[in-house]
């Protein structure tokens, strides 16, 4: 019993550390904790510098605005310019009616499907912004349309779901 | 005329509808119904609150979630069934033109890259040293110029068009309805 309960291990003996084996299993690391989905701080930016800035792309062929979103993000890393985020903005789904030359009726000519990236930079120098537009400019793909603007609480808002409830009960409090 | 027979006074009752003996309009204090209602309906009201305040809170404490997006779903028809490609084998020739073609649009890439490269640099360069002569010049114009500008953002640019719009095309009519799935927390 007394053997049995006995937990010392004896450094001088040769059968010390006899039993370890989690130093051999390759280390683990902090447990995944599932990141919340929170607003990171917008940069207003200074007088000589613009704060977070979307590259907005728009267009009707999804591989085409993926290969441009992906030209635009090397090249910002290229020149040394921060990249916040690169994501993508949720497909909006269109349908496409118009009216029979003879007839009354509405037909359906198309379902195209709207897809939007976004490149968001940070810390954009007042002197090289023209440049850079510039240089986007000259490589857009047809088709694509781009949109630069300043980013905005809205922007992030509008990639999350709504909360009809949530709104509901707050309606209803007030 | 009923009231004769009794020995005390009784104060006379206006009608037999009139089934009170006290006067018009008055009552003994009763805990009667008008008075439950209100302290019931107080109590509901904080419960209800309460309630509300509980769901608030739960509701608020879930983080928001983002929309997913369908680009990068693959809809289960292109994973179910065994799709499997047969192509043909190449010949040797076709393989090796098609290794030159590769080829040459690596160059052809190179120079694009390298055009694109040093564009920028002539334009940092020219832009630098206008700057710089500016600079020299006033040096008030220097600071405005060094400034960021107001105007730039937010800047909008269709891309370019295949071929330009025919002239005296009537388009028909017709109306475009969006169909994109709400999806709510």
């Amino acid at each position: 019993d007394a053997l049995l309960g006995c937990h010392r291990s004896y450094r001088s003996r040769p059968t010390h550390g006899i039993g370890k084996f989690k130093y051999l299993l390759p280390k683990e690391g902090p447990k995944k904790r599932k990141e919340k989905v929170q607003m990171k701080e917008i940069d207003a930016g200074t007088e000589y510098q613009y704060g977070d800035v979307n590259i907005q792309m728009t267009s009707y062929d999804l591989c085409l605005v993926e290969h441009f979103a992906q030209y635009v993000h090397r090249l910002c890393n290229r020149l040394s310019i921060r990249v916040n985020e690169s994501y993508a903005m949720p497909t909006k789904t269109n349908e496409v009616l118009f009216m029979e030359e003879r007839g009354s009726k509405m037909q359906l000519d198309a379902v195209l499907t709207t897809h939007q990236r976004v490149v968001q930079i940070r810390g954009l120098s007042s002197t090289f912004a023209p440049v850079l537009l510039e240089i986007i400019q000259s490589s857009q793909p047809e088709g694509v349309h781009l949109l630069m603007k300043q980013h905005t609480e809205a922007d992030f808002k509008s990639r999350l779901k709504s909360r009809p409830e949530l709104e509901e009960l707050l309606a209803e409090m007030s | 005329s009923c009231s004769s027979w009794l020995p005390q006074r009784v104060p006379l009752r206006g009608s037999h509808w009139q089934s009170s003996l006290l006067e018009l309009r008055t009552s003994l204090p009763v805990r009667a119904q008008p008075k439950k209602k209100k302290k019931v309906d107080v109590k509901k009201e904080q419960a209800q609150k309460e309630r509300m305040k509980k769901k608030l809170k739960k509701l608020e404490k879930a983080p928001p979630e983002l929309i997913p997006i369908e680009d990068f779903i693959t809809p289960l028809k292109y994973s179910e069934s065994n799709r499997v490609r047969s192509l043909p084998a190449l010949s040797p020739e076709e393989s090796e033109k098609r290794i030159l073609l590769l080829k040459k649009w690596c160059l052809f890439k190179q120079k694009q890259d390298e055009a694109e490269k040093k564009a920028i640099k002539t334009l940092v360069e020219s832009q630098q040293e206008a700057l710089k002569e500016l600079h020299l010049e006033s040096k008030e114009l220097y600071e405005a110029a060094i400034r960021r500008d107001e105007g730039l953002f937010p800047f909008e640019r269709d891309g370019p068009c295949h071929s330009p719009p025919l002239p005296g095309y009537d388009p028909p009519e017709g109306k475009c309805v969006d169909i994109t799935k709400v999806y709510t927390q």
